[in-house]
């Protein structure tokens, strides 16, 4: 009895087992392009895979999506197999097909410390044999660096986002009594009582997702105590983050706290909603990176809208023309391609990173690193008050983009404890210097 | 009275979605509680354009049926064994069935891809397939065989009296009987299927077969998410599920009465 | 042979569901237990460490405090969810006015999509504009207002209630096809014995769906220990960790710090504190079984 059982368990799992391998080879194989197409392609067209994140709307996005359709146009032989995948979806994706050695052909990477795992790793090539077709022509060779790593070059930024901008509404503003928005720090601070006062939440902020109070509040507080060349140098040992002038930077973001500057409802919102009071009228500014300024300019074009950045700080060692940030939409070529595969990739990127892209991204109201200038038709907003803010400014580094993935995991939530009480500017610059010391062992 | 509170707190939110799918971003960043001034019904053909929805909604119907009836068959087939019948080695499968309910889905995503790939299937809709019916079973098998369980045991005695085989009883016995339970199975499958984003993400590449969730999450960008179309899309994306749960919930309470045949 | 053990069929009927199960659900599931003594950043080599990332989670304060959280989601989840949803059941399990509607009402925060379940209730919660604090305030209890979200102090139980409300359908529609399987002949026996409604349920529903009952607390510890999305779009596990459940710790340390190895053994820890809390409700369930039996046994 009980062996028949095991026999007829036996066959028929061997039956089941065949049925369903037989099935799966089957329809695996039949989804894959048969040999003789292949070798048809192959002799007249390269193909090449590229992954983008340029789902949205926004002018950025779809400049960028017509470059490659026109590339198209212009080069036949090279087909581009495009998908784009919304940017939070993206990060998983790439970093699973990464991990099953399935990386697209070509992709695109974000500079410093999320491109660093990628080049140790040896998934992508260098292309320092093409990078002189911009290097100080178009693009200054430090707009270059962010996509370098140990003096290599691994992709050409297609654009520079700032993420630090203070919008404000010039009307509630000269109704306090400032006509200009504050110099020093001391007078910002006077401003937002006198703000409070009123009534009125001085600056609107939704910290929900953690980043906003690290790359858009202490980048560029930090950098005006710190100075620019702090992070690189606790990331070599030179310095610590328990520096008193970091620690200060920190405990600006208490004071601000402190006086009531934001909204009560800080960490329960998005920035998408601290954009929202500011439109509302329910504040008087907002701080937020260069990407919101299409949004603004639809949703309070018609107001007196004034842009300004973080005022100095008494005691600080920063250049109070800084602004933290970073370039992006940089593609990676794979390190596994063939030779055909490669240069047809090199083609794509010659004609994509042309001299006509970054026109056209100024000319829709994107920043764009390269040496072009914005067109005469531009919106006032854009040419009075965005153009003179950047174009005299020095790019200082973003937290996130140089620090290593755990630390920013440590200082968003950091930030957000500041704000609740949950630890003190001090406390958290000891976890920071604690992990950085556990992560360099 | 406490019924109709109860009744209000919940369809708000989806008459507060509708609502909002037919206004303006801007309209929605000013006042998210106003009414409409307009009704803009081209909302609803921008989510349909930029999630994809004509191509994607027939891909996630093939897999949600598909999926759910075969989970549900194979499902209600092991829980027929399971609660019905003896055997050494019972706790131990029961047991095992435990297994896929308990871990993250998010910690299945790179192993489940290199399953995948070796087995040569990415980017296919078998890929979709397996891993949704794998991981639905638990559920369903639970729920199935704690209903099954519950039958009177007199029931087969009688039918094998009658000269049915294991099967027939299986079949026009076991089966008639858990309706109610087989409705609440169908539907809590369909609604898993339907919704399932994380598979569907790494395990699909190809546009032509992507599914709802996919193409849903089109409206969320690095800075900042188009909320109007967003609700435009999550209204129509919803239809099919509400249509599933209407048509199967009479089958819900119809149980003994309607359906049994007691020997 | 009695037909109860025809092994046959059992193994035959068995198989079907077992093959695909031990292919693409237990077989990830041990590659995920491999991964979990492994270094690996998932694009330079592996290196096994042994115990090293067990041991690094079980030192990790973060991790116990994401353990803490978790275990609340678990208690509202059991004590809230099921309690609910059973007497909601009971209460549309009847031929009431309406009882299709309330039905279907009942049922539709289950479908609702994750996003807009969060949108609608951070409206509710919101500090300045929200609902409940201006409820609140007009009854004249505006001291209880609170940043209900913004607060570490109230931000977990503000989580627990939504999630709550979003998964008691899933229970009511569990209970109420159960219910169908109480023979309506117990009820009326019971009745010309002069039994009060509340007798019978005590008596006879509650006896009658009890294996229904014990799945359901089954499938609420897995589901809670697992919870991830309401979280995540919620309060993206903020402020400042409160909110922080297991599954959102391990996806931010397995796709933000890229670290395959710890993230799968943190999935591990979370199977394995399922598997004790299952093994505890299934005992209490037992001793329960066992005393009731007891009871019926002396009347």
């Amino acid at each position: 009895m009980n062996r028949s059982w095991r026999k007829s368990l036996t066959s028929l799992s061997f039956f089941l087992l065949g049925v369903f391998l037989l099935a799966l080879a089957g329809c695996g194989g039949g989804k894959q392009t048969s040999p003789s197409e292949s070798a048809q392609t192959q002799s007249k067209q390269v193909e090449l895979t590229f992954w983008n994140n340029w789902t949205q709307p926004i002018p950025e996005h779809q400049i960028l999506l017509k470059r490659v359709e026109s590339f198209q146009n212009e080069y036949p032989d090279i087909k581009i197999k495009m998908d784009t995948i919304p940017h939070d979806q993206y990060k998983i994706k790439i970093k699973t097909q990464a991990a099953g050695k399935q990386l697209p052909d070509m992709f695109q990477v974000w500079p410093g410390a999320e491109l660093e795992p990628l080049v140790k790793g040896g998934v992508v090539a260098p292309i320092d044999d093409l990078v002189n077709e911009w290097k100080d022509q178009l693009i200054p060779a430090d707009q270059l660096a962010d996509y370098a790593i140990d003096g290599k070059q691994y992709a050409i930024p297609g654009v520079v986002v700032y993420t630090h901008l203070i919008y404000y509404d010039k009307d509630i503003l000269s109704s306090v009594g400032y006509e200009e928005f504050p110099k020093t720090y001391e007078e910002l601070k006077d401003l937002i009582r006198k703000l409070r006062e009123r009534g009125i939440t001085p600056i609107a902020l939704g910290n929900k997702a953690k980043w906003v109070l690290q790359s858009c509040y202490a980048s560029m507080i930090g950098d005006r105590m710190t100075g620019s060349d702090f992070l690189p140098k606790v990331l070599s040992g030179e310095k610590t983050f328990t520096d008193p002038d970091f620690i200060r930077s920190l405990e600006i973001i208490k004071e601000l706290t402190d006086l009531k500057a934001f909204n009560e409802d800080m960490n329960s919102i998005d920035n998408i909603q601290q954009r929202d009071y500011f439109y509302q009228g329910k504040a008087a500014m907002f701080i937020e990176g260069t990407w919101v300024f299409g949004d603004v300019m639809e949703k309070a074009g018609d107001r007196k809208i004034g842009l300004a950045v973080f005022p100095t700080i008494e005691g600080g060692k920063g250049d109070p023309r800084s602004i933290p940030g970073v370039t992006g939409d940089g593609i990676a070529i794979n390190s596994n391609l063939t030779p055909e595969k490669k240069e047809a990739a090199y083609t794509f990127l010659k004609y994509f990173y042309h001299e006509d892209l970054y026109k056209e991204l100024l000319a829709g109201g994107v920043l764009v690193p390269a040496q072009v200038n914005p067109p005469e038709d531009a919106a006032d907003l854009f040419k009075n008050e965005l153009m003179p803010l950047v174009s005299n400014s020095k790019i200082s580094p973003v937290y996130d983009a140089v620090l290593p993935a755990q630390l920013t995991d440590i200082i968003n939530n950091g930030l957000q404890a500041i704000t609740v009480g949950g630890t003190t500017p001090q406390g958290l610059a000891e976890e920071m210097q604690n992990a950085l010391g556990k992560l360099n062992k | 009275m406490v019924l109709i509170l109860y009744s209000l707190i919940n369809t708000y939110p989806l008459f507060w979605m509708v609502l909002n799918s037919f206004k303006t971003a801007k309209e929605f960043s000013l006042n998210p509680f106003s009414l409409p001034t307009v009704w803009h019904w081209e909302n609803y053909k921008e989510a349909w354009r930029v999630a994809k929805l004509g191509l994607y909604f027939s891909n996630s119907i093939r897999v949600s049926v598909l999926a759910t009836v075969l989970t549900v068959l194979l499902g209600a087939l092991a829980s027929y064994f399971l609660s019905r019948f003896e055997f050494r080695g019972k706790k131990w499968v029961s047991a095992l069935f435990l297994f896929g309910m308990l871990i993250p889905v998010h910690a299945m995503l790179v192993p489940m891809f290199i399953l995948m790939q070796k087995l040569g299937i990415l980017n296919t809709l078998w890929a979709l397939l397996f891993p949704y019916i794998a991981f639905n079973l638990p559920i369903t098998i639970f729920i199935l065989s704690s209903f099954m369980e519950a039958f009177p045991r007199d029931i087969e005695e009688s039918a094998v009296m009658d000269g049915c085989g294991v099967l027939r009883i299986f079949w026009s016995i076991i089966l008639p009987m858990s309706r109610p339970a087989l409705a609440t199975v169908t539907i809590l499958n369909f609604i898993n299927h339907w919704n399932e984003f994380a598979f569907a993400l790494v395990l699909i590449n190809r546009s032509e077969l992507k599914t709802v969730p996919l193409g849903l999450a089109n409206f969320a960008g690095e800075y900042s998410t188009n909320y109007v179309v967003q609700m435009a899309g999550l209204t129509m994306a919803l239809l099919p599920v509400v249509i599933i749960y209407l048509f199967l919930e009479k089958y819900l309470v119809k149980g003994m009465t309607a359906g049994a045949v007691k020997g | 042979m009695h037909l109860l053990h025809r092994r046959r069929w059992i193994v035959l009927g068995l198989a079907p569901a077992l093959l695909v199960y031990l292919l693409f659900a237990v077989f990830p599931i041990l590659q995920s237990v491999y991964l979990s003594f492994m270094d690996w950043d998932g694009l330079t080599a592996m290196r096994f460490i042994g115990l090293g990332n067990y041991i690094e989670a079980l030192q990790n304060p973060t991790f116990w405090n994401s353990f803490k959280n978790n275990l609340y989601v678990v208690a509202a989840s059991v004590f809230g969810q099921v309690p609910i949803a059973l007497a909601l059941a009971l209460l549309l399990n009847r031929r009431i006015k309406g009882a299709k509607f309330f039905r279907t009402a009942g049922f539709l925060p289950v479908v609702i999509s994750t996003v807009i379940v969060s949108l609608t209730w951070s409206m509710v919660y919101n500090t300045e504009y929200g609902l409940l604090n201006r409820f609140l305030k007009a009854v004249g209890l505006g001291s209880l207002a609170q940043n209900w979200l913004g607060d570490p102090k109230w931000a977990m139980l503000s989580v627990c209630i939504t999630i709550i409300w979003q998964f008691i359908g899933l229970y009511f529609i569990i209970f109420l096809a159960a219910l169908q399987n109480v023979p309506q002949e117990l009820y009326e026996a019971a009745e010309l014995d002069g039994a009060s409604e509340w007798v019978k349920t005590w008596k006879i529903t509650i006896p009658m769906i009890k294996e229904t009952l014990l799945v359901s607390v089954i499938l609420c510890i897995s589901g809670s220990l697992r919870t991830f999305d309401l979280i995540y779009v919620m309060t993206n596990g903020g402020p400042a960790r409160a909110t922080e459940v297991m599954a959102i710790y391990m996806f931010n340390e397995t796709f933000s710090s890229t670290r395959y190895g710890y993230g799968s053994a943190v999935s591990v820890l979370i199977l394995a504190f399922s598997l004790m809390l299952i093994y505890v409700a299934s005992k209490v369930f037992e001793t329960k079984t066992i005393q009731e039996k007891g009871e019926r046994g002396a009347v």
